[in-house]
């Protein structure tokens, strides 16, 4: 048995090396923008069933981003949206044989953990512009400053471990069962792994959402919702 | 346990690839698409309304063109029957006048008629109670009609004017007495004797005879007719009928 927590490299581009988890992503990559390609192609005044099952996608997330966010959704749609699928999509793809969740590899978590991070200071910035991304490290009051920064770091972090964390202790778990009890036991942990992988996807851009309000939240007109709970 | 950062970066490169790529070919063409249907949806349910306007604007009109038309018909109706009334009445006093007219010029007419015809059955009826008298009297001439009707001359002669009776006297001219039948030479000397003293003169009588007197002796002269016969009584008479009739 194959441990999660090491990477297995496929192959090398020059220095570089191309593990799995790469290898998945680029796949799921593949498969996500030639079915974006589709539909985009297939966009109609009058949708088709398949068209409206995306726009139901399209429009839910919107309505998350409006709730949670209190903005119009159209500048976090692309970002806030592709992290919840692509979590999503990795999350599930254990359903593939032989196929591993690239969220259950530190990188990968790690990578979107950081791009979390990225955007909380880019639509902060973009926002109230550098000044006021900054005033909201002295929100409520300047001797906060430090927790802020410290805090803007741990919530960076404890995205990457929450994930991290609840992806690979599933592939951990089922392979542990897998070993020892045989072909259909697993499967209702499988079962609960998928669960667990669409709740995680959803916390996960839930998170992205209230820590991006957060961070201009002190330079648009309505208030980021009151409930900033950190689901564990 | 290490982080492969290669992996890190890769990973970190392919979602924002991921990201770039689905919001070009995903997440704004769906997001548009949806805006446009309800932006068409909008445009639809507003040209909509408008036409509901419109429609309901046209209905107002119509209904204002309706009742236009009623008001009109009420007028032209109102006008109509008032016009109606007038030619009625100016047709009715025109009859009235008319039949008033015609009542009139019948009644003239039937009275003209009227007394046209009685003025002719009194003229007949006169005429033919002349014509019975004239009949009857002819059967009675006798010697008392005679003596009667020289009585009645007599008497006649003595109602005279005295001027015209002395005129007479004085003119000597001759008088003709003229009686129905022939009368003797004895009666016409007694007849001239009397004569001659009702004047108080004796005058030349001669006796003529002329029967459509029926009865009677009448003197004439030449200033002087004395009509005392059936036949002036008679005329007489009917004149005095027809006159009365056309009084």
């Amino acid at each position: 048995m194959k441990s999660p927590l090491s990477s297995i490299i496929v192959f090398h581009v020059g220095p570089a090396p191309i593990s799995e988890s790469v290898v998945t992503t680029w796949a799921i990559m593949l498969v996500l923008v030639i079915g974006s390609v589709a539909v985009f192609r297939h966009l109609s005044l009058v949708p088709s069933r398949t068209q409206v099952f995306f726009e139901l996608i399209v429009e839910t997330v919107d309505s998350q981003i409006r709730d949670t966010m209190r903005l119009e959704p159209g500048p976090y749609r692309a970002f806030i949206g592709t992290l919840f699928i692509f979590i999503f999509i990795c999350n599930w793809s254990s359903l593939v044989p032989s196929v591993e969740p690239p969220t259950a590899h530190l990188e990968t978590d790690a990578a979107l953990a950081f791009l979390v991070f990225l955007a909380v200071i880019w639509f902060g910035v973009r926002a109230g512009g550098l000044g006021g991304y900054l005033r909201t490290f002295a929100s409520p009051n300047p001797i906060m400053i430090p927790l802020n920064f410290v805090e803007s770091l741990t919530r960076t972090f404890s995205l990457l471990v929450r994930l991290f964390g609840n992806v690979m202790s599933g592939v951990f778990v089922i392979g542990i069962v897998l070993s020892l009890a045989g072909l259909l036991v697993p499967i209702p942990l499988m079962a609960l792994d998928l669960l667990t992988g669409a709740v995680q996807a959803y916390i996960f851009a839930v998170l992205a959402m209230v820590f991006i309000a957060g961070s201009i939240g002190e330079t648009v007109p309505t208030p980021v919702p009151s409930s900033e709970r950190t689901p564990s | 346990m290490t982080i492969d950062w290669w992996t890190l970066g890769f990973q970190a490169v392919n979602v924002l690839i991921l990201i770039w790529l689905l919001g070009r070919f995903f997440w704004r063409p769906v997001a548009a698409m949806i805006a446009q249907r309800h932006a068409t949806a909008q445009a639809i349910l507003a040209e909509a309304e408008a036409k509901r306007a419109e429609a309901a604007a046209a209905l107002d009109g119509i209904a204002r063109t309706r009742a236009g038309f009623a008001e009109e018909r009420e007028a032209i109706l109102a006008a109509a029957q008032e016009t109606a009334e007038q030619v009625r009445a100016a047709r009715l006093q025109e009859a009235a006048e008319e039949a008033a007219a015609l009542e009139a010029t019948a009644k003239a007419s039937i009275a003209r008629d009227k007394a046209a015809t009685e003025k002719i059955w009194t003229e007949r009826a006169s005429h033919l109670a002349v014509d019975i008298a004239q009949r009857l009297a002819s059967r009675l001439d006798g010697a008392a009609v005679r003596t009667a009707f020289l009585e009645w001359l007599l008497k006649e002669i003595h109602d005279l004017p005295d001027a015209a009776r002395q005129a007479v006297a004085a003119s000597g001219a001759t008088l003709e007495a003229i009686s129905a039948t022939l009368l003797e030479p004895e009666e016409q000397q007694h007849y001239a004797r009397l004569v001659g003293q009702a004047f108080g003169t004796n005058l030349p009588v001669t006796f003529k005879v002329d029967p459509d007197l029926i009865a009677g002796l009448e003197l004439h002269g030449p200033h002087l007719v004395i009509a005392n016969s059936w036949r002036a009584d008679l005329s007489r008479i009917l004149a005095d009928i027809t006159h009365d009739d056309q009084s």
